[in-house]
Protein backbone atom coordinates (compact mmCIF):
# COMPACT_ATOMS: atom_id res chain seq x y z
CA UNK A 1 0.00 0.00 0.00
CA UNK A 2 1.53 3.46 -1.05
CA UNK A 3 -1.11 5.32 1.92
CA UNK A 4 0.81 5.40 5.04
CA UNK A 5 -0.42 3.65 8.11
CA UNK A 6 -1.26 5.27 11.15
CA UNK A 7 -0.69 3.72 14.88
CA UNK A 8 -4.18 3.36 16.19
CA UNK A 9 -6.10 0.69 18.03
CA UNK A 10 -6.79 -2.52 16.41
CA UNK A 11 -10.37 -2.27 17.48
CA UNK A 12 -10.74 0.72 15.22
CA UNK A 13 -11.56 -1.58 12.77
CA UNK A 14 -11.63 -4.95 14.37
CA UNK A 15 -14.06 -6.58 16.70
CA UNK A 16 -13.37 -9.64 19.02
CA UNK A 17 -14.84 -11.90 20.94
CA UNK A 18 -12.85 -14.77 23.31
CA UNK A 19 -14.02 -17.37 25.58
CA UNK A 20 -12.90 -20.76 27.22
CA UNK A 21 -12.72 -24.39 26.22
CA UNK A 22 -11.05 -25.84 29.26
CA UNK A 23 -7.82 -24.28 30.09
CA UNK A 24 -7.41 -23.46 26.53
CA UNK A 25 -8.51 -19.81 25.63
CA UNK A 26 -10.06 -18.83 21.92
CA UNK A 27 -10.13 -15.42 20.24
CA UNK A 28 -11.76 -14.72 17.01
CA UNK A 29 -11.13 -11.43 15.40
CA UNK A 30 -13.02 -10.42 12.58
CA UNK A 31 -13.30 -7.20 9.96
CA UNK A 32 -16.00 -5.67 7.88
CA UNK A 33 -14.34 -5.12 4.39
CA UNK A 34 -12.35 -7.47 2.40
CA UNK A 35 -9.46 -5.23 2.37
CA UNK A 36 -9.13 -5.10 6.47
CA UNK A 37 -9.40 -8.82 5.70
CA UNK A 38 -6.59 -8.84 3.20
CA UNK A 39 -4.77 -6.77 5.71
CA UNK A 40 -5.83 -8.46 8.82
CA UNK A 41 -4.87 -11.88 7.55
CA UNK A 42 -1.27 -10.76 6.61
CA UNK A 43 -0.82 -8.14 9.42
CA UNK A 44 -1.90 -10.83 12.35
CA UNK A 45 0.13 -13.39 12.73
CA UNK A 46 0.46 -15.52 15.57
CA UNK A 47 4.10 -14.08 16.00
CA UNK A 48 2.48 -11.15 15.95
CA UNK A 49 -0.60 -11.67 18.08
CA UNK A 50 2.44 -12.99 20.54
CA UNK A 51 3.71 -9.49 20.73
CA UNK A 52 0.71 -7.75 21.17
CA UNK A 53 -0.74 -10.28 23.67
CA UNK A 54 2.85 -11.42 25.91
CA UNK A 55 1.03 -13.62 28.17
CA UNK A 56 -0.26 -16.09 25.19
CA UNK A 57 1.95 -18.99 24.97
CA UNK A 58 1.34 -21.91 22.44
CA UNK A 59 -1.40 -20.43 19.55
CA UNK A 60 -3.05 -21.44 16.58
CA UNK A 61 -4.19 -19.90 14.35
CA UNK A 62 -7.23 -20.31 11.65
CA UNK A 63 -8.46 -18.86 8.79
CA UNK A 64 -12.21 -18.00 7.87
CA UNK A 65 -12.04 -15.29 5.31
CA UNK A 66 -15.95 -16.41 4.88
CA UNK A 67 -16.50 -14.59 7.92
CA UNK A 68 -13.76 -12.39 7.81
CA UNK A 69 -12.08 -13.46 10.39
CA UNK A 70 -9.33 -15.37 12.41
CA UNK A 71 -9.77 -17.82 14.86
CA UNK A 72 -6.54 -18.08 17.42
CA UNK A 73 -6.78 -20.84 20.37
CA UNK A 74 -4.39 -19.85 22.93
CA UNK A 75 -3.42 -23.52 24.70
CA UNK A 76 -3.00 -23.32 28.65
CA UNK A 77 -3.37 -19.41 28.99
CA UNK A 78 -6.36 -20.59 32.01
CA UNK A 79 -4.63 -23.40 33.24
CA UNK A 80 -6.72 -26.61 34.62
CA UNK A 81 -9.87 -24.69 33.22
CA UNK A 82 -12.46 -21.91 35.19
CA UNK A 83 -12.98 -23.30 38.32
CA UNK A 84 -9.06 -23.34 39.39
CA UNK A 85 -7.48 -21.03 37.24
CA UNK A 86 -6.30 -18.14 39.02
CA UNK A 87 -5.65 -15.80 36.49
CA UNK A 88 -6.84 -12.78 35.81
CA UNK A 89 -10.37 -12.94 33.88
CA UNK A 90 -9.92 -16.80 34.42
CA UNK A 91 -12.96 -17.02 31.27
CA UNK A 92 -10.87 -15.17 28.80
CA UNK A 93 -14.23 -12.52 28.42
CA UNK A 94 -12.37 -9.95 27.80
CA UNK A 95 -8.97 -11.17 25.73
CA UNK A 96 -10.53 -9.75 22.64
CA UNK A 97 -11.16 -6.24 23.79
CA UNK A 98 -7.25 -6.68 25.38
CA UNK A 99 -6.46 -7.07 21.74
CA UNK A 100 -8.71 -4.29 20.39
CA UNK A 101 -7.20 -1.80 22.53
CA UNK A 102 -3.41 -2.80 21.10
CA UNK A 103 -1.75 -0.51 18.66
CA UNK A 104 -0.86 -1.48 15.29
CA UNK A 105 -0.04 0.76 12.21
CA UNK A 106 -2.92 0.44 9.65
CA UNK A 107 -2.77 1.69 6.56
CA UNK A 108 -5.60 5.11 6.48
CA UNK A 109 -7.28 3.37 3.82
CA UNK A 110 -8.72 0.54 6.07
CA UNK A 111 -9.88 3.12 8.49
CA UNK B 1 -39.84 -23.61 8.08
CA UNK B 2 -39.94 -24.75 11.93
CA UNK B 3 -38.99 -21.26 14.27
CA UNK B 4 -37.14 -22.14 17.32
CA UNK B 5 -36.23 -19.53 19.99
CA UNK B 6 -33.54 -19.42 23.00
CA UNK B 7 -34.43 -18.01 26.27
CA UNK B 8 -31.12 -18.89 27.87
CA UNK B 9 -27.54 -18.97 27.43
CA UNK B 10 -26.36 -19.96 31.21
CA UNK B 11 -27.71 -21.29 34.84
CA UNK B 12 -28.03 -17.46 35.64
CA UNK B 13 -29.74 -15.52 32.56
CA UNK B 14 -32.38 -12.94 32.48
CA UNK B 15 -35.41 -14.95 34.35
CA UNK B 16 -37.86 -13.15 32.62
CA UNK B 17 -36.97 -14.54 29.40
CA UNK B 18 -39.15 -17.14 28.98
CA UNK B 19 -42.19 -15.37 29.42
CA UNK B 20 -40.55 -12.36 27.19
CA UNK B 21 -39.95 -15.02 24.35
CA UNK B 22 -43.56 -16.70 24.70
CA UNK B 23 -45.67 -13.63 24.64
CA UNK B 24 -43.22 -11.64 22.35
CA UNK B 25 -44.44 -13.40 18.99
CA UNK B 26 -44.82 -16.51 17.29
CA UNK B 27 -43.06 -19.50 18.21
CA UNK B 28 -42.97 -23.15 17.79
CA UNK B 29 -39.89 -24.25 19.86
CA UNK B 30 -38.68 -22.60 22.83
CA UNK B 31 -35.02 -23.62 24.00
CA UNK B 32 -33.10 -22.99 27.07
CA UNK B 33 -28.72 -23.61 27.43
CA UNK B 34 -28.43 -23.77 31.30
CA UNK B 35 -25.40 -26.16 31.61
CA UNK B 36 -21.24 -24.75 30.81
CA UNK B 37 -17.96 -26.70 32.26
CA UNK B 38 -18.21 -24.53 35.10
CA UNK B 39 -22.07 -25.31 35.86
CA UNK B 40 -21.68 -28.85 35.70
CA UNK B 41 -18.97 -28.48 38.99
CA UNK B 42 -21.86 -26.66 40.40
CA UNK B 43 -24.45 -29.34 40.13
CA UNK B 44 -22.31 -32.22 41.34
CA UNK B 45 -21.63 -29.62 44.51
CA UNK B 46 -25.60 -29.73 44.62
CA UNK B 47 -26.21 -33.65 43.90
CA UNK B 48 -23.69 -34.01 46.88
CA UNK B 49 -25.49 -32.50 49.02
CA UNK B 50 -29.01 -34.01 48.22
CA UNK B 51 -29.14 -36.82 45.75
CA UNK B 52 -32.91 -35.16 43.89
CA UNK B 53 -31.11 -32.21 42.91
CA UNK B 54 -28.75 -31.87 39.97
CA UNK B 55 -30.70 -30.03 37.92
CA UNK B 56 -31.08 -26.32 36.87
CA UNK B 57 -34.03 -25.05 39.32
CA UNK B 58 -34.47 -21.52 37.77
CA UNK B 59 -35.35 -23.78 34.53
CA UNK B 60 -38.62 -25.28 37.06
CA UNK B 61 -39.04 -21.96 38.56
CA UNK B 62 -39.38 -20.57 34.85
CA UNK B 63 -42.08 -23.06 34.09
CA UNK B 64 -43.83 -22.88 37.56
CA UNK B 65 -44.75 -19.59 35.76
CA UNK B 66 -45.00 -20.06 32.09
CA UNK B 67 -45.85 -23.78 31.49
CA UNK B 68 -49.78 -23.30 30.45
CA UNK B 69 -48.86 -20.65 28.67
CA UNK B 70 -46.62 -22.38 26.23
CA UNK B 71 -49.14 -25.58 26.59
CA UNK B 72 -51.99 -22.85 25.43
CA UNK B 73 -49.69 -21.39 22.57
CA UNK B 74 -48.68 -24.99 21.35
CA UNK B 75 -44.78 -23.90 21.92
CA UNK B 76 -42.65 -26.83 22.90
CA UNK B 77 -40.02 -26.30 25.47
CA UNK B 78 -36.56 -28.21 24.92
CA UNK B 79 -34.00 -27.52 26.96
CA UNK B 80 -30.73 -29.07 29.15
CA UNK B 81 -31.59 -27.76 32.24
CA UNK B 82 -31.90 -31.74 33.39
CA UNK B 83 -28.05 -31.03 33.92
CA UNK B 84 -26.54 -34.30 36.04
CA UNK B 85 -30.60 -35.19 37.05
CA UNK B 86 -32.69 -35.03 33.96
CA UNK B 87 -35.01 -37.47 34.71
CA UNK B 88 -35.92 -35.74 38.51
CA UNK B 89 -36.45 -32.62 36.57
CA UNK B 90 -38.86 -34.37 34.46
CA UNK B 91 -40.86 -35.93 37.49
CA UNK B 92 -40.90 -32.84 39.14
CA UNK B 93 -42.19 -30.49 35.35
CA UNK B 94 -44.89 -33.69 35.92
CA UNK B 95 -45.53 -32.64 39.26
CA UNK B 96 -46.50 -29.21 38.48
CA UNK B 97 -49.76 -30.55 37.32
CA UNK B 98 -50.56 -29.13 34.38
CA UNK B 99 -50.69 -32.18 32.17
CA UNK B 100 -47.74 -31.65 29.94
CA UNK B 101 -46.20 -34.56 28.27
CA UNK B 102 -42.89 -34.79 29.29
CA UNK B 103 -40.01 -36.55 28.02
CA UNK B 104 -36.10 -36.80 29.06
CA UNK B 105 -33.14 -38.15 27.37
CA UNK B 106 -30.53 -39.45 29.36
CA UNK B 107 -27.05 -42.18 28.79
CA UNK B 108 -24.63 -38.94 29.19
CA UNK B 109 -23.90 -39.89 32.99
CA UNK B 110 -20.62 -41.59 32.46
CA UNK B 111 -19.59 -41.64 36.59
CA UNK B 112 -19.13 -45.32 36.73
CA UNK B 113 -16.37 -45.17 33.95
CA UNK B 114 -14.51 -42.33 35.53
CA UNK B 115 -14.92 -42.94 39.56
CA UNK B 116 -12.44 -40.41 40.06
CA UNK B 117 -15.02 -37.78 38.97
CA UNK B 118 -17.30 -35.61 40.46
CA UNK B 119 -18.80 -35.66 37.53
CA UNK B 120 -18.70 -37.08 34.02
CA UNK B 121 -20.75 -36.33 30.98
CA UNK B 122 -20.68 -37.43 27.47
CA UNK B 123 -21.87 -34.93 24.95
CA UNK B 124 -24.79 -36.35 23.57
CA UNK B 125 -26.19 -35.40 20.38
CA UNK B 126 -29.77 -34.16 18.89
CA UNK B 127 -31.26 -37.76 18.28
CA UNK B 128 -32.78 -38.53 21.53
CA UNK B 129 -34.48 -34.79 21.60
CA UNK B 130 -35.93 -35.52 18.27
CA UNK B 131 -37.26 -39.10 19.37
CA UNK B 132 -39.19 -37.42 22.13
CA UNK B 133 -40.31 -34.86 20.15
CA UNK B 134 -41.59 -37.45 17.44
CA UNK B 135 -43.87 -39.54 20.44
CA UNK B 136 -45.08 -36.04 21.04
CA UNK B 137 -43.47 -34.29 23.76
CA UNK B 138 -44.43 -30.64 24.92
CA UNK B 139 -41.48 -30.87 27.22
CA UNK B 140 -38.27 -32.85 26.95
CA UNK B 141 -35.18 -31.83 29.49
CA UNK B 142 -32.15 -33.26 28.80
CA UNK B 143 -28.39 -33.72 30.71
CA UNK B 144 -25.46 -33.32 29.19
CA UNK B 145 -26.08 -32.50 24.97
CA UNK B 146 -24.26 -30.59 23.16
CA UNK B 147 -25.50 -26.85 23.24
CA UNK B 148 -26.38 -26.77 19.47
CA UNK B 149 -28.86 -30.46 19.89
CA UNK B 150 -31.30 -28.63 21.54
CA UNK B 151 -32.06 -26.54 17.94
CA UNK B 152 -30.56 -29.16 15.94
CA UNK B 153 -32.96 -31.99 17.45
CA UNK B 154 -36.48 -29.57 16.90
CA UNK B 155 -35.12 -29.28 12.90
CA UNK B 156 -34.65 -32.84 12.92
CA UNK B 157 -37.99 -34.27 13.96
CA UNK B 158 -39.83 -31.21 12.16
CA UNK B 159 -38.39 -32.25 8.76
CA UNK B 160 -37.65 -35.89 9.22
CA UNK B 161 -34.22 -35.43 8.75
CA UNK B 162 -31.94 -38.52 8.05
CA UNK B 163 -28.58 -39.29 10.30
CA UNK B 164 -26.34 -38.63 7.17
CA UNK B 165 -28.31 -35.35 6.13
CA UNK B 166 -24.84 -33.95 6.60
CA UNK B 167 -25.44 -30.80 5.28
CA UNK B 168 -28.86 -30.28 6.81
CA UNK B 169 -27.47 -31.12 10.41
CA UNK B 170 -24.76 -28.86 9.78
CA UNK B 171 -26.85 -25.55 8.95
CA UNK B 172 -28.94 -26.31 12.05
CA UNK B 173 -25.67 -26.88 14.25
CA UNK B 174 -24.68 -23.52 13.27
CA UNK B 175 -27.84 -21.96 13.91
CA UNK B 176 -27.95 -23.44 17.55
CA UNK B 177 -24.18 -22.46 17.67
CA UNK B 178 -25.75 -18.48 17.27
CA UNK B 179 -28.12 -19.46 19.50
CA UNK B 180 -26.90 -20.86 22.26
CA UNK B 181 -25.34 -18.03 24.34
CA UNK B 182 -28.59 -16.20 24.24
CA UNK B 183 -28.00 -12.36 23.84
CA UNK B 184 -24.75 -12.57 22.69
CA UNK B 185 -26.12 -13.19 19.11
CA UNK B 186 -28.13 -10.02 19.48
CA UNK B 187 -25.79 -7.15 20.40
CA UNK B 188 -24.59 -8.54 24.21
CA UNK B 189 -21.34 -8.08 24.88
CA UNK B 190 -20.51 -6.84 21.34
CA UNK B 191 -17.58 -5.09 20.02
CA UNK B 192 -19.02 -2.19 18.25
CA UNK B 193 -22.01 -2.11 20.71
CA UNK B 194 -22.19 1.95 20.62
CA UNK B 195 -23.16 1.39 17.37
CA UNK B 196 -26.62 0.14 18.63
CA UNK B 197 -28.84 -0.07 21.64
CA UNK B 198 -27.49 -2.70 23.66
CA UNK B 199 -29.53 -1.70 26.58
CA UNK B 200 -31.46 -4.64 26.56
CA UNK B 201 -31.47 -6.79 23.97
CA UNK B 202 -33.48 -9.57 23.08
CA UNK B 203 -33.08 -13.10 22.87
CA UNK B 204 -32.10 -15.17 19.14
CA UNK B 205 -34.63 -16.92 17.62
CA UNK B 206 -34.24 -19.02 14.48
CA UNK B 207 -35.87 -19.56 11.70
CA UNK B 208 -34.81 -22.87 9.93
CA UNK B 209 -35.56 -24.51 6.74
CA UNK B 210 -35.91 -28.13 5.59
CA UNK B 211 -32.05 -27.77 3.94
CA UNK B 212 -30.74 -26.48 7.10
CA UNK B 213 -30.20 -23.02 6.33
CA UNK B 214 -31.86 -20.32 8.46
CA UNK B 215 -32.89 -16.87 9.24
CA UNK B 216 -31.53 -15.13 12.86
CA UNK B 217 -33.85 -12.72 14.08
CA UNK B 218 -35.80 -11.87 17.02
CA UNK B 219 -39.13 -10.42 18.58
CA UNK B 220 -40.16 -7.19 16.85
CA UNK B 221 -39.61 -4.30 19.22
CA UNK B 222 -37.19 -6.05 21.42
CA UNK B 223 -33.50 -4.21 21.97
CA UNK B 224 -30.19 -5.11 20.12
CA UNK B 225 -29.58 -6.11 16.93
CA UNK B 226 -29.52 -8.67 14.76
CA UNK B 227 -26.64 -8.05 11.88
CA UNK B 228 -24.21 -9.51 10.16
CA UNK B 229 -21.67 -8.58 12.53
CA UNK B 230 -23.27 -9.17 16.04
CA UNK B 231 -24.11 -12.92 14.32
CA UNK B 232 -20.46 -13.55 13.17
CA UNK B 233 -19.29 -12.53 16.81
CA UNK B 234 -21.45 -15.03 18.04
CA UNK B 235 -19.72 -17.96 15.61
CA UNK B 236 -16.38 -16.97 16.50
CA UNK B 237 -17.06 -17.78 20.22
CA UNK B 238 -15.60 -20.90 22.26
CA UNK B 239 -14.82 -22.51 18.53
CA UNK B 240 -11.24 -24.00 17.42
CA UNK B 241 -10.48 -25.58 13.45
CA UNK B 242 -13.03 -24.63 11.62
CA UNK B 243 -14.00 -28.33 11.61
CA UNK B 244 -16.48 -28.12 14.44
CA UNK B 245 -16.60 -31.41 15.57
CA UNK B 246 -20.14 -32.29 17.31
CA UNK B 247 -21.43 -35.47 17.83
CA UNK B 248 -24.24 -35.71 14.86
CA UNK B 249 -22.10 -34.05 12.14
CA UNK B 250 -18.92 -32.17 11.86
CA UNK B 251 -19.85 -28.61 10.18
CA UNK B 252 -17.61 -26.78 8.57
CA UNK B 253 -17.64 -22.95 9.77
CA UNK B 254 -15.29 -21.97 6.99
CA UNK B 255 -18.23 -22.78 4.55
CA UNK B 256 -21.13 -20.60 6.30
CA UNK B 257 -22.14 -17.86 3.57
CA UNK B 258 -23.78 -15.00 6.08
CA UNK B 259 -26.14 -12.46 3.88
CA UNK B 260 -28.42 -9.55 5.76
CA UNK B 261 -32.05 -10.24 5.24
CA UNK B 262 -34.80 -7.94 6.20
CA UNK B 263 -35.74 -10.02 9.59
CA UNK B 264 -32.30 -10.39 10.54
CA UNK B 265 -29.41 -12.40 9.33
CA UNK B 266 -29.50 -15.39 6.37
CA UNK B 267 -27.14 -18.10 7.17
CA UNK B 268 -26.49 -20.57 3.96
CA UNK B 269 -24.11 -22.85 2.31
CA UNK B 270 -22.87 -24.69 5.57
CA UNK B 271 -21.06 -27.63 4.69
CA UNK B 272 -21.34 -31.08 7.11
CA UNK B 273 -19.37 -34.22 7.12
CA UNK B 274 -19.38 -37.53 8.98
CA UNK B 275 -18.90 -37.20 12.92
CA UNK B 276 -16.18 -39.01 14.92
CA UNK B 277 -16.33 -42.15 15.71
CA UNK B 278 -15.96 -40.84 19.90
CA UNK B 279 -17.79 -39.02 21.94
CA UNK B 280 -16.50 -36.17 24.13
CA UNK B 281 -16.81 -36.60 27.77
CA UNK B 282 -16.61 -33.62 30.30
CA UNK B 283 -14.82 -34.48 33.56
CA UNK B 284 -15.03 -32.10 36.54
CA UNK B 285 -13.00 -33.58 39.52
CA UNK B 286 -12.40 -31.64 43.05
CA UNK B 287 -8.90 -30.24 42.44
CA UNK B 288 -8.78 -28.85 46.32
CA UNK B 289 -9.36 -25.65 48.31
CA UNK B 290 -8.71 -21.74 46.97
CA UNK B 291 -8.96 -18.65 48.99
CA UNK B 292 -7.87 -15.65 47.54
CA UNK B 293 -7.36 -11.87 48.82
CA UNK B 294 -6.45 -8.71 47.26
CA UNK B 295 -4.02 -6.03 48.87
CA UNK B 296 -3.99 -2.77 47.74
CA UNK B 297 -0.82 -0.35 47.68
CA UNK B 298 -1.17 3.08 47.41
CA UNK B 299 1.45 5.51 46.46
CA UNK B 300 4.92 5.22 46.67
CA UNK B 301 7.25 2.60 46.97
CA UNK B 302 4.34 -0.13 45.35
CA UNK B 303 7.29 -2.71 44.98
CA UNK B 304 8.55 -2.77 47.61
CA UNK B 305 4.95 -2.97 49.62
CA UNK B 306 3.80 -6.01 47.95
CA UNK B 307 7.41 -7.60 47.97
CA UNK B 308 7.21 -6.80 51.71
CA UNK B 309 3.55 -8.56 52.44
CA UNK B 310 4.75 -11.18 50.09
CA UNK B 311 7.93 -12.17 52.22
CA UNK B 312 5.51 -11.64 55.38
CA UNK B 313 2.80 -13.78 54.00
CA UNK B 314 4.87 -16.59 52.87
CA UNK B 315 6.87 -16.75 56.03
CA UNK B 316 3.66 -17.44 58.08
CA UNK B 317 2.41 -19.83 55.84
CA UNK B 318 5.06 -20.90 53.28
CA UNK B 319 5.26 -20.37 49.75
CA UNK B 320 3.35 -24.25 48.31
CA UNK B 321 0.64 -23.45 46.30
CA UNK B 322 0.46 -19.29 46.53
CA UNK B 323 -0.36 -17.16 42.53
CA UNK B 324 0.86 -13.80 43.50
CA UNK B 325 -0.26 -10.87 40.62
CA UNK B 326 0.47 -7.30 41.06
CA UNK B 327 -1.73 -4.63 38.59
CA UNK B 328 0.21 -1.78 38.31
CA UNK B 329 -2.86 0.33 38.10
CA UNK B 330 -1.52 3.28 40.30
CA UNK B 331 -0.92 6.41 38.95
CA UNK B 332 2.02 9.01 39.98
CA UNK B 333 0.97 12.19 41.81
CA UNK B 334 -2.37 11.15 41.27
CA UNK B 335 -5.73 13.45 42.08
CA UNK B 336 -7.74 10.49 43.47
CA UNK B 337 -6.98 7.87 46.19
CA UNK B 338 -7.94 5.06 43.69
CA UNK B 339 -6.13 6.51 40.98
CA UNK B 340 -3.11 6.26 43.19
CA UNK B 341 -3.55 2.78 43.86
CA UNK B 342 -1.76 -0.65 42.71
CA UNK B 343 -3.78 -3.94 43.35
CA UNK B 344 -1.57 -7.11 44.39
CA UNK B 345 -3.67 -10.45 44.02
CA UNK B 346 -2.83 -13.50 45.62
CA UNK B 347 -4.10 -16.38 45.70
CA UNK B 348 -3.29 -20.04 47.36
CA UNK B 349 -4.48 -23.55 46.00
CA UNK B 350 -4.26 -26.35 48.30
CA UNK B 351 -5.15 -30.02 49.46
CA UNK B 352 -5.94 -28.89 53.01
CA UNK B 353 -8.76 -27.17 53.99
CA UNK B 354 -6.82 -26.27 57.15
CA UNK B 355 -4.36 -24.69 54.76
CA UNK B 356 -6.55 -22.43 52.82
CA UNK B 357 -8.48 -21.16 56.28
CA UNK B 358 -4.58 -20.62 57.65
CA UNK B 359 -4.59 -18.12 54.81
CA UNK B 360 -7.20 -15.87 55.76
CA UNK B 361 -5.57 -15.76 59.12
CA UNK B 362 -2.12 -15.22 58.40
CA UNK B 363 -3.48 -12.40 56.27
CA UNK B 364 -5.55 -10.98 58.87
CA UNK B 365 -3.09 -10.75 61.55
CA UNK B 366 -0.61 -8.73 59.30
CA UNK B 367 -3.09 -5.53 59.55
CA UNK B 368 -1.07 -3.49 61.82
CA UNK B 369 1.85 -4.81 60.80
CA UNK B 370 2.22 -4.76 57.37
CA UNK B 371 3.79 -2.15 54.44
CA UNK B 372 2.10 1.75 54.94
CA UNK B 373 -1.75 2.23 54.41
CA UNK B 374 -2.18 -1.52 54.42
CA UNK B 375 -6.05 -2.36 53.18
CA UNK B 376 -7.55 -4.94 51.56
CA UNK B 377 -10.36 -4.84 48.49
CA UNK B 378 -11.87 -7.43 51.45
CA UNK B 379 -11.39 -9.57 53.67
CA UNK B 380 -10.44 -13.18 52.83
CA UNK B 381 -13.14 -16.02 53.45
CA UNK B 382 -12.51 -19.55 54.66
CA UNK B 383 -11.59 -20.71 51.10
CA UNK B 384 -13.59 -22.87 49.03
CA UNK B 385 -13.25 -26.18 47.22
CA UNK B 386 -12.33 -25.63 43.42
CA UNK B 387 -12.72 -28.08 40.49
CA UNK B 388 -10.63 -29.21 37.67
CA UNK B 389 -11.50 -29.67 33.95
CA UNK B 390 -10.41 -31.88 31.64
CA UNK B 391 -11.97 -33.30 28.25
CA UNK B 392 -11.68 -37.35 27.86
CA UNK B 393 -12.82 -39.37 24.37
CA UNK B 394 -15.28 -42.50 24.79
CA UNK B 395 -16.32 -44.67 21.66
CA UNK B 396 -19.96 -43.15 20.49
CA UNK B 397 -20.86 -46.89 20.52
CA UNK B 398 -20.32 -47.47 24.17
CA UNK B 399 -22.75 -45.15 25.16
CA UNK B 400 -26.35 -45.65 25.94
CA UNK B 401 -28.30 -43.02 24.75
CA UNK B 402 -31.90 -43.30 25.67
CA UNK B 403 -35.05 -41.40 24.80
CA UNK B 404 -37.50 -41.89 27.76
CA UNK B 405 -41.10 -40.79 25.94
CA UNK B 406 -44.06 -39.31 28.09
CA UNK B 407 -45.47 -42.26 28.20
CA UNK B 408 -42.68 -43.83 30.16
CA UNK B 409 -41.17 -46.22 27.01
CA UNK B 410 -37.31 -46.37 26.89
CA UNK B 411 -35.79 -45.74 23.34
CA UNK B 412 -32.38 -46.75 22.52
CA UNK B 413 -31.25 -43.56 20.20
Amino acid sequence: MSVPPKKVPLGTIAGARSGDKGGDANLGVWVRTDAQYEWLRGELTVERLKELLPEAGEVDRYELPNLKALNFVLHGLLGDGVASSTRFDPQAKALGEWLRSRHVDIPEALL
Amino acid sequence: MIRIGNASGFYGDRFSAVREMLAGGGLDVLTGDYLAELTMLILGRDRMKDANLGYARTFLRQLEENLADALARGVKIVSNAGGLNPEGLAEAVDELGLGAKVAYVTGDDLRERFPEALTANAYLGAWGIAECLNAGADVVVTGRVTDASLVVGPAAAHFGWGREDWDALAGATVAGHVLECGTQATGGNYSFFTEIDATRPGFPIAEIEADGSSVITKHDGTGGAVTVDTVTAQLLYEIGAPAYLGPDVVSHFDTIRLDPHARGVRISGVKGSPPPDTLKVCLNTLGGFRNSTTFVLTGLDVEAKANLVRHQLEQAIGEDGLTWTLARTEHADADTEEAASALLHVTVKTADPKRAKAFSRAGVELALGSYPGFHVTAPPGDGTPFGVYRAAYVPRASVRHQAVLPDGEVVEV
